[in-house]
């Protein structure tokens, strides 16, 4: 990841589609991994909380970006998923009383089936029509939750959910919580990684390309359609799930379309049909709000009295994420992922160049 | 027993509130129609309409008369502005990347306006007097009428634009075909550019019968969500559409709330069009006036 | 790498900076959530500015105990993890409480305050249950809750009735979410206690148009009263649109967020508005000593009051709200003897507010281990002449019957 190779030497098919192409690439990863554990021990509670948002996040991330990334579909009600996956696992959870290793997969499947159903119309639809036909979906999911009590656990449509529990700890603070969220953060990260290098995903890769091709050369696209809508909605009940435990509530109220629309800026920032961009988006989304307050905090005095800066946070955020998602369509529509390619492959035959 | 009385009610709120939302839809159908491209931020044009003529009534002091027609310039240069810089660059690109840029610009606007022109509500009176105007068992409410009737002028001037003149002719046979379009010497971008300036104008009366109606601030683009089942329904690409579609999403929501919501318990006012739209988009996904040209997957 | 470097020196000598001056003032820090962008911003355009008004005025005047007192303010946009995250930002800076902004947001961190052992004041949102201070130790909704307000609004269209409900029409129009279905069981007893027939007429989101209910109103179910319970656009159309059908807004009382100037305004003016009723938690109109006090202190620095002053309903309710912490934090100084009070000190400083009026912008609370609410007072205004006149003294409604519920949790 972090290492530059000095030219081209792959003679293989094998060697390009390697996980890991050279001996160091193994090494980065180890690298990260460890930077990833020691971080919890040496940061402050504060900064690991902020790492638990960018792991859920990473996890919805990833999840939209198999679907529109890879598969070139278009969903703008995924948050409505989240919430169905967040409420099936909270009345698992709170009904029935079981642990989160029933209710996460539970509330996954559940996701998985609505989002299902809302992608049928991509079987006759596509594009514009698909995106309306999506948002529609959201404010059907959101309705009926709202108004369904026996779904939202009664007029206040929030269910409050204990915290899971591992071998007997309830896990409470950040930093239990760090390890819990890690695991499916890279469970997620591993198994997109895989998805997308298997038949399944070069199916996908195939529909989004070209899908007149696809269907051709052997690719049932109704069946890959409805799949990735059903992976993709999986990824977004899983992360509703985690969201549901690390909040400690399900509520309808945090899963509307600004929420989508949230998750869509990290893939287009990140860059579309790409694993390392999720992860760029789910950072750089995350982290933007609490930079622009850190920043505003620390020098804004220097140009505004108190009363305007205030004023000013909230808002330029807004601008800035705004103008970021259209800045990176107009001038880099690959995203963070392809800045970070760019800077890798110009140091790959550097310094000579020519 | 059936009411009649209060049926009738129902109605005639469902025709003219549905030609308010037509007004905000035209804007969208024209974009599409012309340009292929669809506009997410249609509310927020509203709303930066809304805040202009209230900016300029009440930060100016400027009277009513010049500053609609300000606001109408202002809309049709930042159609032109915003076409040039954001949504060229996009021609040819999925149309994520448009409804992303669309997204994107709403919320720029959203955070840019109360920075320009204030936080606060600001009211937007309109120079009618505010009592309803009673046609036997009708009782109409000014403003709603005046939206209406502009959304009908608007019916009426682009039918004209679209059918006789010459630009209208030329901007159809751009939304026909692109590539046939500038082969018989049509300037395709200048067409792009003149859409989106439009759009402006509509969004700039758009924000006027609204604004006077919500009162202006950040709110008011609330009302761009109510686009989609109209358009739907009317179909995409026809003005006609966004007027019928405008007027079933209004009657629609009207008649739901009646009579739907004692039964469900619950305000069914919002989802009915969207039910009606998922219907629609499964059966017809052109809608009813719309051009059978959707792409079959 | 070297611009990495320098880029880290700067954060770094940044953040010993920040550091320092914290160590040399020893600030009594308070966590203040704000929305001034998302759905409820046009509260927190004037909400917030009037909390840090308040706090302004009680530093200028030498804090608390000697200590300044920095609000930490975040603006969370409405959404729960950023509600989280703030939480743990606030923490980490060592707030003392935490002012929380949303109901949904309220709930999520009712559990970490529980942990944390810091108190979190809800006033006007949040769960009604949590005024039950044996359940909800460290949840302070201070000023009254959904249900508190459902009974003031029962309590004084009983009043404006002539004494009685019996065979009285009420409709409720209400927001169609979470919090405006909050009040129902409140509603639903009192229809049995006081034998009043209700209809509810709900308007789901986004609210921008409201003429089939208000026609339902008007023409079919023809109430003796309208209670209204909505936010955001919504209570200026409703305004608005009853005034059209002709229903007299004399016999229209809002809940606390549908009744500020803000929603006269966008409804059409006080003209259009006229007789509208709008219940209170925070006194309105700018006739309080500690307003003009703001206005002496700005004058002081040679600013004008800021404009955020003229929509006195929610710039009141920011004063309150931060009123009601100094004062808590004041009572932890007291009892503590010194200003380096704990999270917990001020837990307990809540629940000894008593008599605390502020020249009757805050309604006469009492707080204690048990009330977390401090008794639900409102109080009642109505739109008149082009401002808000005072229709009833503070006053709190069916005490017997809200400590039923809230022992039962509703």
């Amino acid at each position: 990841m972090f290492h530059r190779e000095s030219g081209y030497y792959k003679t293989s098919y094998a060697a390009d589609m390697a996980l890991y192409p050279l001996p160091i690439a193994r090494w980065t990863v180890a690298a990260v991994a460890l930077a990833t554990c020691i971080a919890p021990f040496v940061l402050h509670e504060y900064y690991v909380s902020i790492l638990n948002l960018i792991m859920v996040a990473t996890v919805g991330a990833l999840g939209l970006n198999i679907l529109v990334g890879y598969t070139g579909q278009i969903s703008i009600g995924h948050a409505a998923f989240m919430s169905v996956g967040a409420y099936t696992a909270a009345n698992l959870a709170v009904r029935l009383d079981l642990p989160f290793w029933v209710t996460l997969p539970a509330g996954g499947l559940m996701a998985a089936a609505i989002g299902a159903i809302v992608g049928i119309p991509s079987l006759r639809i596509k594009g514009l029509y698909l995106a309306i036909a999506t948002l529609a979906g959201q404010l059907i999911i959101e309705w009926t939750i709202n108004h369904v009590p026996w779904i939202s656990g009664g007029a206040q449509a929030s269910i409050e959910v204990p915290r899971p529990t591992l071998f007997g700890t309830q896990l409470k603070t950040q930093f239990q919580l760090y390890w819990f969220l890690l695991f499916f953060a890279v469970l997620a990260i591993v198994g997109t990684l895989n998805l997308v290098r298997s038949r399944i995903g070069r199916a996908f890769i195939a529909i989004r390309d070209q899908d007149i091709a696809a269907e051709i050369i052997g690719i049932n696209i109704f069946r890959y359609k409805l799949l990735a809508f059903a992976i993709s909605s999986f990824y977004a009940g899983v992360t509703g799930v985690l969201y549901t435990y690390y909040l400690g509530i399900a509520n309808y109220e945090q899963f509307q379309i600004v929420t989508s629309i949230d998750y869509l800026a990290m893939i287009i920032i990140g860059g579309l049909g790409s694993i390392l961009g999720s992860i760029f988006g789910a950072i750089f989304v995350t982290l933007l709000p609490i930079v622009i307050r850190l920043g505003m905090e620390n020098w804004g005095s220097f140009l505004f009295g108190d009363a305007d800066i205030r004023n000013l946070i909230p808002n330029l955020r807004l601008i800035l994420f705004g103008g970021l998602i259209i800045l990176f369509l107009v001038l880099e529509p690959e995203g963070l992922n392809r800045l970070w390619r760019n800077i890798r492959s110009y140091f790959r035959v550097w310094p000579f160049s020519y | 027993m059936f009411d009649w009385g209060f049926t009738l009610a129902l109605v005639t709120n469902g025709v003219l509130i549905g030609l308010m939302y037509s007004l905000i839809a035209l804007g969208f159908v024209l974009v599409y129609k012309a340009t292929d491209a669809i506009n997410f931020a249609q509310g927020e044009f509203v709303m930066l309409a809304g805040f202009i003529i209230t900016g300029m009534l009440l930060l100016a002091g400027a009277p009513f008369w010049l500053s609609v027609p300000v606001a109408v310039l202002g809309m049709v240069a930042f159609g032109f502005g915003l076409e040039r810089v954001v949504l060229r660059p996009l021609i040819g690109r999925p149309i994520i990347a448009v409804i992303m840029a669309t997204i994107g610009l709403a919320t720029v606007l959203r955070g840019a306006a109360p920075l320009f022109f204030g936080a606060e509500t600001q009211a937007l009176p309109l120079p009618i007097p505010d009592e309803p105007i009673v046609l036997g068992p009708f009782s109409l409410p000014p403003g709603q009428v005046v939206g209406a009737l502009l959304s009908l002028g608007f019916l009426a001037a682009f039918s004209w634009f679209f059918l006789k003149s010459r630009m209208g002719v030329a901007m159809r046979a751009v939304a026909d075909n692109q590539q046939v379009a500038m082969a018989m010497g049509i300037n395709v971008e200048r067409y792009f550019a003149i859409a989106w300036g439009m759009a402006g104008i509509v969004a700039a009366l758009g924000g006027l019968a609204w604004g006077a109606l919500l009162g202006v601030d950040v709110h008011l683009a609330l009302v761009g969500l109510k686009v989609f089942p109209v358009v739907i329904l009317g179909g995409l690409d026809s003005v006609l559409g966004a007027i019928v579609g405008g007027l079933i999403v209004g009657i629609v929501e009207n008649l739901a709330a009646g009579y739907l919501d004692p039964l469900v318990g619950g305000g069914t006012k919002d989802f009915a069009p969207y039910v009606l739209m998922i219907l629609m988009l499964m059966i017809r996904p052109y809608g009813i006036f719309g051009k059978r040209r959707i792409e079959r997957v | 790498m070297r611009s990495f470097k320098s880029l880290g020196a700067v954060v770094g000598a940044a953040a010993l900076a920040l550091s320092a001056s914290a160590f040399a003032q020893k600030d009594i820090v308070i966590g203040l959530q704000c929305d001034r962008t998302g759905p409820t911003q046009t509260v927190g355009v004037f909400l917030c500015p009037g909390y840090h008004d308040y706090i302004a005025l009680v530093n200028s005047k030498g804090g608390v105990g000697g200590a300044k007192i920095r609000a930490l303010e975040i603006d969370h946009e409405y959404k729960v993890p950023s509600a989280v995250e703030s939480y743990e930002r606030h923490k980490k800076e060592g707030a003392v409480l935490i002012s929380l902004y949303g109901t949904p947001q309220t709930q999520a961190l009712t559990q970490r305050l529980t942990e944390d052992k810091i108190a979190g004041t809800s006033p006007g949102f949040g769960s009604a249950a949590a005024a039950n201070g044996d359940k909800f130790p460290y949840i302070f909704p201070i000023a009254a809750s959904y249900w508190s307000q459902a009974a003031g609004a029962v309590q004084f269209v009983k009043d404006k009735l002539g004494g009685s409900l019996r065979g009285k029409k009420i409709a409720y129009l209400y927001f169609d979410n979470p919090a405006g279905r909050e009040p129902l069981p409140v509603l639903e007893a009192l229809v049995k206690e006081e034998g009043f027939e209700m209809r509810t007429f709900a308007v789901p989101s986004p609210g921008v148009e409201m003429g089939a209910q208000v026609i339902d109103i008007a023409q079919r179910f023809k109430p003796d009263f309208v209670i209204a319970h909505l936010f955001g656009r919504s209570p200026s159309v409703s305004i608005k649109e009853l005034k059209r059908v002709g229903y007299p807004l004399s016999k229209v009382v809002s809940f606390v967020w549908g009744s500020a100037e803000a929603d006269i305004i966008a409804a059409g003016g006080w003209a259009t508005a006229e007789g509208y009723y709008g219940l209170q938690f925070a006194g309105v109109g700018s006739n309080y000593p500690v307003l003009k006090e703001i206005t002496e202190m700005y004058k002081k620095q040679g600013k004008a009051a800021p404009k955020e002053m003229a929509s006195t309903v929610f710039y009141n309710r920011g004063v309150l709200i931060a009123a009601i912490h100094v004062e808590a934090i004041s009572n932890a100084v007291k009892a503590k003897g010194g200003t380096n009070i704990t999270p917990h000190d001020v837990k307990l400083g809540f629940e000894k507010i008593k008599g605390f009026t502020l020249g009757g912008l805050v309604p006469p609370l009492e707080i204690n281990n048990v009330d977390h609410e401090g008794g639900g007072w409102v109080q009642i205004f109505q739109a008149k002449g082009g401002k808000w006149v005072k229709s009833t003294e503070w006053f709190k409604a069916y005490p017997t019957l809200l400590k039923k519920m809230l022992a039962t949790g509703g």
